[in-house]
């Protein structure tokens, strides 16, 4: 069993589960606490590594013999696309500079929703909040959209519900999915929570729209008054610190507009109270990426060292886009967490290179495809990965090690492998 | 062994006698060394022309952390020329890198080494931050690099101030309190920003006076000052307490200012970005320059420091973590966005652009108002030389303010060019003083050096560390400190005439006073009720130190013998 064990799977990145190791082929688990994600992705860690090999067109080959390949492969590109992103940010300071040497576009796993939140930051701006000041101050929570269910299951933990420091909480779902009834039914059972379900009227957007309308008293100028939505600003308005909880994977297109419509009403309700915004995502190392990228180069991510400088297109450079439209000739597929996050079935026409965790190789025997397993952060090396909530920067320990190379080492072998091709 | 001569450049080194004479300077393997007669040095370096310098730190510039990669992703039109991207770099040392108000930490590292400065110290570190800050100040080539940690608007101290009562009983848990986080997030010193107003905005209050009370714990921010102020003098720490002050860009804040070094009792500290600080209610405008007076205290007050923050005029953006002051200037944002936060029960930030306007009557008496600061304090050893980077403006024009307090002519001219109402009636005017290269040198690397205990830089005497610029001499000063000739880090080339030759991993600055670590049990119970992350999680050891920053050395400063100890 690990103490101090940093979950590396969701965006909620919690460290008070432990693990458990066994022997052999037994499965890792989570320890002292659950959680159904974690409890999943260990599952598809061994205890005890199993020896892992590197493939070249579907051959067995040694790392070393992939990594000549793999050189090969990506400086005969004329244009390459490093996507994925699936890392830590020691492997994303070192995919930095082979993404330079390559002049290679770069879009995490996901790019589409981070992207939502960036350009409305772009446009916009936003007033953010952090879990610790979710759990000790937060006295009404609005979940925009849904609750985010599966994709950050202890969400109800990490927000305090139920902590006695704040006797009641307000738990309101503003268009609610499907399966939210019962766990929010289920929260309604922790000490101090009420909670309370609002319907949409029209899209996500229009009641957004309106609910703005009300916070701003415009609604009963424009006769679109809502009683259900009057309520519910009056219930921010006499919060002393109301905070709207997002999920950008969850919300309907146009994400950015919703995104920036929660951030209106956040300033709009900042005017007489307290307020701020929560958004729930960016796992998987795609906000770690995005941040390292964007302190090193000023810019985010979809951006290249190109032609005509450091150029920078959140709607153009998307990965997905750019392989649909063969603008790109080879993939460099980085994800270390995600066991199963094979490149998308776009990439199958590509020559790739893949770094991944061993049980990604079965998925990558193939012609014109390089794999190499790597360490998963926080499995079989240290690491560190931002939280959901952008400001926290989680140390990952080694739950066992396993002998494989980080992302960080193969990226440096990678670039010298490049350099000393394109000087020669 | 590596030697070096530097020959017969005109040497000022305000921390020793013979400063402006003109002699040779040896480096042997890095550090400051007396010449040997006879001596062969692997390089020489011809210096005639030139004026040597101990390479220029800046001591209060927001260089990296969360903020600042907030500025980064709000203002993209920051990276981008116009409608084209910036062209990569030409160097191939260099990796792309770009931005001039929220520049990449590579642009950054790159911008100081090429203008002759060796170090840079991030001011605002929030201390559930840490670990991104010193990643980012790792990924700034060849500066050593440190911060101040954020104390005094966390909940935990100002619930501890509380509990204290008014004889502050429990203050030995204050102050190993302090100690704890200056240690578990590696800082070089505290900083406290708006005492007790950023959680006060959390609550809801939207400003915050020196005896104002702080709604949830009926302490002010008089309390929270003379406190921290006296924590790190009882620890021996270097830097005395950083303080951006209550009411910043206030009109009338001269009041709080006054207010606040009167709380400090004689306590040393350190009121940074002064000029934000130091403003009047007179005139037309009801806003006024409130420098003279604010000089007056700084030179009957010789324990207190200051750097300037001076404003340059142009695009910028402010990245500060005085959430309440950044939401009350948000409506001033140019282009209109801002980002805000509140963080962790401990901090906050505001990033809101600006642009700085030479004929808007207020930025014309703001930068008026540095200017003033810098030349109606005495002595330079008490004010450094800072834009409060990117706030006032970026780093990069430093050679233009040097310029500017060179050379009156130059600053007349400047002055002219502003809203008329500013430029007809300020005390600037008449002000003929021209600061020496004797007094930049105290202001850019000697003074900062003393101010942050650093013992073996900012000076070039035998045993400090070689880190060298030599300027050539020119009576354009802004062309002279835009473009050192040579610069080197350690004793290492690393730019030659403006063009970055060799980029070496800089050092991480940090101090470690000591605490009786019996604080660690009410930490760890106030971690477990109120906080999101594992007590065991929250301090960073030397060996995760030594990784977030790149593997650059570790170089911790010594305290002094506290008083309390």
């Amino acid at each position: 069993m690990t103490t101090a064990w940093t979950c590396p799977f969701c965006p909620l990145a919690c460290d008070h589960l432990a693990v458990r190791i066994g022997t052999g082929d037994e499965p890792l688990a989570p320890e002292g606490a659950d959680c159904a994600w974690a409890r999943r992705s260990l599952a598809r860690f061994a205890s005890r590594p199993a020896p892992a090999a590197a493939s070249i067109d579907g051959q067995p080959a040694s790392i070393d013999e992939a990594l000549v390949a793999a050189v090969g492969l990506l400086a005969t590109s004329r244009q390459p696309l490093i996507a994925g992103l699936g890392t830590d940010v020691a492997g994303a300071r070192a995919l930095y500079p082979l993404a330079c040497a390559l002049g290679a576009y770069c879009d995490a796993a996901g790019g589409d929703v981070l992207m939502q939140g960036l350009r409305a930051l772009q446009d916009r701006g936003q007033f953010t909040t952090t879990l610790a000041e979710v759990r000790t101050r937060a006295d009404v929570l609005v979940f925009v959209g849904g609750l985010p269910g599966a994709l950050a299951p202890l969400m109800a933990e990490r927000c305090g519900l139920g902590d006695p420091q704040v006797p009641a909480r307000h738990v309101v779902v503003l268009g609610a999915a499907a399966d939210d009834a019962a766990e929010l039914a289920q929260w309604s059972t922790r000490p101090g929570i009420t909670v309370e379900s609002v319907p949409l009227h029209g899209d996500l957007f229009d009641t957004l729209s309106l609910l703005r309308a009300h916070a701003v008293g415009h609604a009963g100028c424009t006769g679109t008054s809502t009683p259900a939505l009057a309520a519910l600003v009056d219930r921010l308005k006499a919060a002393r610190y109301g905070v709207l909880v997002g999920t950008p994977a969850l919300l309907p297109a146009p994400g950015a507009l919703v995104i920036e419509a929660v951030h209106q009403i956040v300033g709009d309700l900042n005017r007489s109270t307290r307020a701020a915004a929560l958004w729930v995502g960016g796992g998987n190392g795609a906000a770690t990426a995005n941040q390292v990228f964007t302190w090193l180069s000023g810019l985010p991510m979809r951006t290249r060292a190109g032609p005509r400088g450091l150029e920078h297109n959140p709607w153009a450079y998307g990965a997905a886009q750019l392989m649909a439209d063969g603008a790109v000739d080879a993939l460099l597929w980085v994800s270390s967490f995600d066991a199963d996050a094979a490149p998308p079935a776009e990439a199958r026409a590509l020559p790739a290179v893949v770094l991944g965790p061993p049980s990604q190789a079965p998925a990558c025997l193939r012609e014109r495809c390089v794999f190499i397993p790597v360490g998963t952060p926080g499995i079989g090396h240290d690491g560190h990965i931002f939280r959901t909530d952008g400001t926290v920067l989680m140390p990952l320990h080694a739950v066992r090690p396993d002998g494989l190379p980080s992302v960080a080492d193969v990226a440096q072998r990678l670039l010298a492998g490049v350099q000393a091709r394109l000087s020669s | 062994m590596n030697s070096l001569l530097l020959r017969g450049g005109r040497v000022i080194d305000p921390c020793h006698p013979g400063s402006g004479d003109t002699r040779d300077v040896v480096v042997r393997d890095g550090v400051i060394a007396a010449p040997q007669p006879g001596e062969r040095h692997d390089e020489t370096v011809d210096a005639t022309g030139c004026v040597v310098m101990a390479g220029g730190i800046d001591l209060h510039t927001h260089i990296g952390g969360g903020k600042v990669n907030l500025a980064r992703l709000l203002m993209a039109e920051d990276h981008r020329d116009g409608a084209n991207p910036y062209p990569l770099p030409s160097n191939p040392l260099e990796l792309a890198s770009c931005g001039t108000c929220a520049p990449g930490t590579l642009a950054t590292g790159y911008r100081y080494v090429e203008m002759g400065y060796t170090a840079a110290f991030e001011p605002a570190m929030v201390p559930s931050n840490a670990r991104h800050a010193h990643m980012e100040m790792g990924d700034v080539p060849v500066l050593d690099h440190g911060a101040y940690v954020m104390l005094g608007s966390d909940e935990l101290f100002l619930q501890l101030l509380a509990e204290g009562g008014p004889n502050l009983r429990n203050f030995s848990l204050i102050r190993d309190y302090t100690a704890w986080t200056i240690h578990a997030s590696k800082a070089m010193g505290v900083k406290v920003v708006n005492p007790a107003g950023i959680s006060a905005f959390k609550f809801n209050q939207r400003k915050l006076d020196v005896d104002e009370q702080h709604v949830r714990w009926q302490v002010t921010p008089r309390q929270v000052v003379h406190t921290l102020a006296r924590a790190l003098r009882e620890l021996g720490v270097p830097h005395p307490l950083h303080i951006h002050g209550s009411n910043l860009g206030v009109a009338g804040n001269i009041q709080s200012t006054l207010e606040t070094i009167a709380a400090l009792e004689g306590l040393p500290a350190h009121l940074t970005h002064i000029q934000f600080h130091a403003y009047g209610t007179e005139g037309p405008k009801k806003f006024s320059s409130a420098a003279l007076q604010l000089a007056e205290a700084v030179n009957a007050h010789p324990e207190i420091s200051i750097d300037v923050g001076q404003i340059m005029f142009g695009q910028t953006v402010t990245a500060s973590g005085d959430t309440m002051r950044q939401y009350a200037q948000s409506g001033l944002a140019n282009p209109r966005k801002w980002v805000g936060a509140d963080i962790e029960a401990m901090a906050g930030c505001g990033v809101v652009p600006f642009r700085y306007r030479e004929q808007s009557y207020v930025n014309a008496l703001q930068w008026v108002i540095g200017l003033e600061i810098f030349l109606s304090v005495k002595n330079p050893w008490q004010v450094v030389l800072t834009t409060d980077h990117p706030n006032g403006g970026p780093f990069t024009s430093y050679p233009h303010l040097i310029r500017l307090l060179m050379d009156r002519s130059f600053r007349d001219e400047q002055l002219a060019k502003l809203h008329p109402d500013v430029a007809a009636n300020c005390a600037l005017k008449s002000m003929t003083r021209e600061l020496t290269l004797e007094e930049i040198a105290v202001m850019t690397r000697a003074g900062p050096a003393r101010l942050l205990g650093l013992k073996d830089r900012g000076h070039l005497g035998e045993g400090a560390a070689a880190d060298i610029a030599v300027y050539r001499e020119d009576a354009d000063r802004e062309a002279m400190f835009r473009t050192p000739e040579h610069v080197f880090k350690d004793g290492i080339p690393v730019a030659r005439a403006g063009r970055v030759i060799a980029t070496p991993v800089g050092g991480t600055h940090f101090i470690e006073p000591g605490y009786d670590t019996a604080v660690e049990k009410t930490l760890r119970r106030h971690w477990a009720a109120h906080g999101s992350v594992n007590f065991d999680h929250v301090a960073i050891g030397k060996d995760e130190l030594c990784r977030c920053c790149n593997g650059g050395r570790l170089l911790p400063t010594e305290c002094f013998e506290g008083s309390g100890s």
